[in-house]
């Protein structure tokens, strides 16, 4: 009996809500207020959900400092900066119901978070200069293909390729407009009857792997 | 040094040259020629002249965050510039949590901020998030997910959203993101109402987006800070993307020059092998 | 934006300057003590922001509504208090109902969705013959059409690319490989405008450059 809650209930919300979705957009003119209610919803779970996150890095990272692991310093300036900027933050919304109200969170804000953030993810364009060097050859017809297609497109896209030579630019733009479209839309047809496919198993009950604890 | 020799080369010493590099052009313009590209002359054709009316509202959505500004920042600038001389009203919300940060840096770079009044000409909502749900409930209830605005002033209290209650009442979309907004928004709103709807995107998205816009999802796509230079040059504004292309320039001829190095080693390893 | 007058923003200007270049400090250097403490007050700072922002999202979304009469605004409160349950392994299944709702909320938005713009419009702009176009145009038409078609059969995996199949599974995987390039060449300019957005930062810090 309690595993008919622990799966079969919940397969079943899971198709309901789908079929509902699918069936206000394709049976009525206007948006209903039930469908609204449940996508508020969705929404809401959805923002909640989000302090899992939170929860589960603070827990492993106390667990590091607490048994000394490597880097379990780092853990702690970690934790530090974060209850910092957690308590700053809450103190500012509670005040005036803007977080950035408070003077310490919003230089953290401005002048720590704002440097970091814009400085970690673009050292990834070192790593694709140095693997254009190492790791970019035209071994085959296929590599060939594509190292074309990316040499000309980056040619268009760098107001050089068009003062080397007018012709890098034509081709550049054949290849982003033309030339890269059957791929790209390929991908995207594929994408979505992949969707649908999912979708309906979904509603089938049959796709259980987002459930927590998998298929018990 | 023979050119198997050079793959034996510490690759910090490519970071090093790379990291100067870009730093030269800044010192030292040179200013090489921008065309502008179709979709971009779209974009800023739907933002312009007799595509927007006095008064209309529309959508401005922040999905990048301080890593995309230099991607993304200067289309969004030029296109809220457009829209606010043609009188339109913009409601702008944000599916990335430092969106704030990026609603000062547009009341910074858009000096057309300093004719307008809060709350009557612009509003800013604020965070949302919750994928594909959190798009389509906005099309069918904007109060719903905004009962407030990002200042906690009610909807009701705000001027400007009198009457503003779904996607019938929004003249157009802008989205500007790194991720999947944008297609949110176009399998959302697009296809299911026909509001009109244009992407700001990072240039990887562009080519995703490209097909999108010649099918007639989008009626104009601007591709990462190429998509940007060419839109200041369209309002005549030069700006941060435009100073940016020297750079860009000099970063990708060297990119290149990487490869074909690279690949004459394959060449000649080849040639060697067969002798 | 101009140069900061004020001591607290010209320090942070500093701040962020160095905290800049601890992260370079892996890729141009090695990795060291400095990219572990950036990277770590990187992560600390983001989960902070992160968990604020959601918190004020609920407040307003749920919490001030519920406050203000909406009582149905309980349910979403509750049944997201119920994806906590998540951390407990043996009420572990509780956490099955909001993501129910929330999975089943998705993928009905997204079914729904994805039909006209990625199916429908798609071919029939791929389907759709030039009107007085010239020989590029058709030429353009062609390749795009025999493309998509080649380009989907190789996708077919459930047949073996063999016999019939094997010419224009192999023609199909030559123009994924021309759209990869094209990817790939955009996400240069994507991931080069970000480095030259820092380059630009590290020179108007040090006044070498107007801010």
């Amino acid at each position: 009996m309690s595993n008919i809650f622990k799966q079969e209930v919940v397969y079943a919300l899971t198709g309901i809500v789908t079929l509902l979705m699918i069936v206000e957009y394709f049976f009525f003119a206007t948006n209903q207020i039930w469908a609204e209610t449940i996508r508020t919803w969705a929404v809401i779970i959805f923002n909640i959900s989000l302090f899992l996150g939170a929860i589960r890095l603070t827990m492993s990272h106390s667990v590091r400092i607490q048994g000394k692991r490597r880097d379990w310093q780092f853990s702690g300036i970690l934790l530090a900066i974060f209850a910092i900027m957690l308590l700053t933050g809450v103190a500012g919304y509670i005040s005036t119901g803007v977080q950035t109200s408070n003077g310490i969170y919003n230089w953290l804000f401005n002048y720590v978070y704002t440097p970091l953030g814009a400085t970690l993810y673009p050292i990834t364009g070192f790593y694709i200069f140095s693997a254009a060097y190492r790791a970019f050859r035209a071994r085959n017809i296929d590599a060939t293909l594509m190292l074309i297609a990316g040499c000309l497109v980056m040619l268009k896209n760098a107001p050089v390729g068009e003062a080397i030579w007018i012709g890098f630019a034509t081709l550049g733009n054949w290849v982003q407009f033309t030339g890269q479209v059957p791929g790209m839309r390929t991908l995207a047809i594929v994408g979505a009857l992949g969707l649908i496919a999912f979708g309906f198993r979904a509603l089938l009950g049959k796709e259980r792997g987002f459930y927590a604890g998998g298929g018990e | 040094m023979s050119l198997s020799k050079l793959a034996d080369i510490d690759r910090r010493v490519f970071y090093w040259i790379l990291f100067i590099a870009l730093m030269v052009p800044f010192l030292s313009p040179i200013g090489f020629p921008i065309t502008i590209a179709p979709n971009t002359q779209d974009l800023y054709d739907g933002v312009t002249g007799d595509e927007v009316g006095e008064g209309e509202v529309w959508i401005l959505n922040f999905g990048y965050g301080v890593s995309a500004w230099s991607e993304c920042h200067p289309a969004v600038t030029v296109c809220t510039k457009a829209l606010f001389r043609e009188g339109a009203k913009i409601i702008i919300t944000g599916t990335h949590y430092d969106v704030e940060l990026t609603y000062n840096k547009l009341l910074d770079t858009v000096p057309d901020f300093d004719d307008k009044v809060y709350g009557e000409d612009y509003v800013f909502l604020g965070y949302m998030t919750g994928g594909e749900s959190v798009v389509a409930q906005l099309g069918s209830n904007i109060a719903s997910v905004f009962p407030q605005d990002h200042f906690q002033t009610p909807y009701d209290d705000i001027p400007m959203l009198e009457g503003i209650e779904d996607h019938s009442d929004i003249a157009g979309v802008l989205s500007s993101d790194t991720g999947d907004y944008g297609g949110h928004f176009m399998t959302q709103w697009q296809s299911a109402y026909g509001t009109k709807l244009a992407e700001i995107g990072i240039a990887m998205n562009g080519s995703t987006d490209l097909p999108r816009w010649q099918a007639g999802n989008f009626f104009g796509v601007s591709v990462g800070s190429r998509g940007g230079a060419e839109l200041e040059l369209l309002i005549g504004e030069l700006g941060e993307a435009t100073t940016a292309m020297d750079s860009i320039s000099v970063s990708h001829l060297l990119l290149i020059l990487a490869i074909i190095l690279g690949n004459i080693g394959v060449i000649t390893d080849k040639l060697g092998g067969k002798n | 934006m101009a140069y900061p007058t004020a001591t607290l923003d010209v320090i942070g200007l500093w701040v962020g300057w160095f905290l800049m270049l601890m992260i370079y400090s892996l890729p141009l250097y090695k990795e060291n003590v400095a990219y572990r403490f950036a990277e770590h007050l990187f992560i600390g700072v983001t989960l902070a922001i992160t968990a604020i922002t959601n918190f004020s999202n609920i407040m307003r979304m749920c919490v001030t509504p519920l406050m203000q009469g909406d009582i149905l605004m309980i349910v979403p409160l509750i049944l997201g208090l119920m994806i906590f349950t998540m951390l407990i392994p043996e009420y572990r299944w509780i956490s099955r109902y909001p993501i129910a709702i929330m999975v089943g909320a998705g993928f009905g938005l997204g079914i729904r969705g994805t039909i006209k713009p990625n199916l429908q419009d798609a071919i029939i702009d791929t389907i759709t013959a030039p009107t007085g176009g010239g020989l590029v145009d058709w030429f353009n038409y062609i390749w795009v059409a025999v493309g998509l078609v080649c380009s989907i059969l190789y996708f077919m995996l459930t047949y073996e690319h063999s016999g019939v199949l094997k010419t224009p599974t192999r023609i199909g995987r030559l123009f994924l490989m021309i759209a990869l390039g094209g990817y790939f060449g955009n996400t240069v300019l994507f991931r080069f405008t970000m480095l030259t957005g820092r380059a630009q930062f590290f020179l108007q810090v040090l006044k070498l450059i107007p801010m």
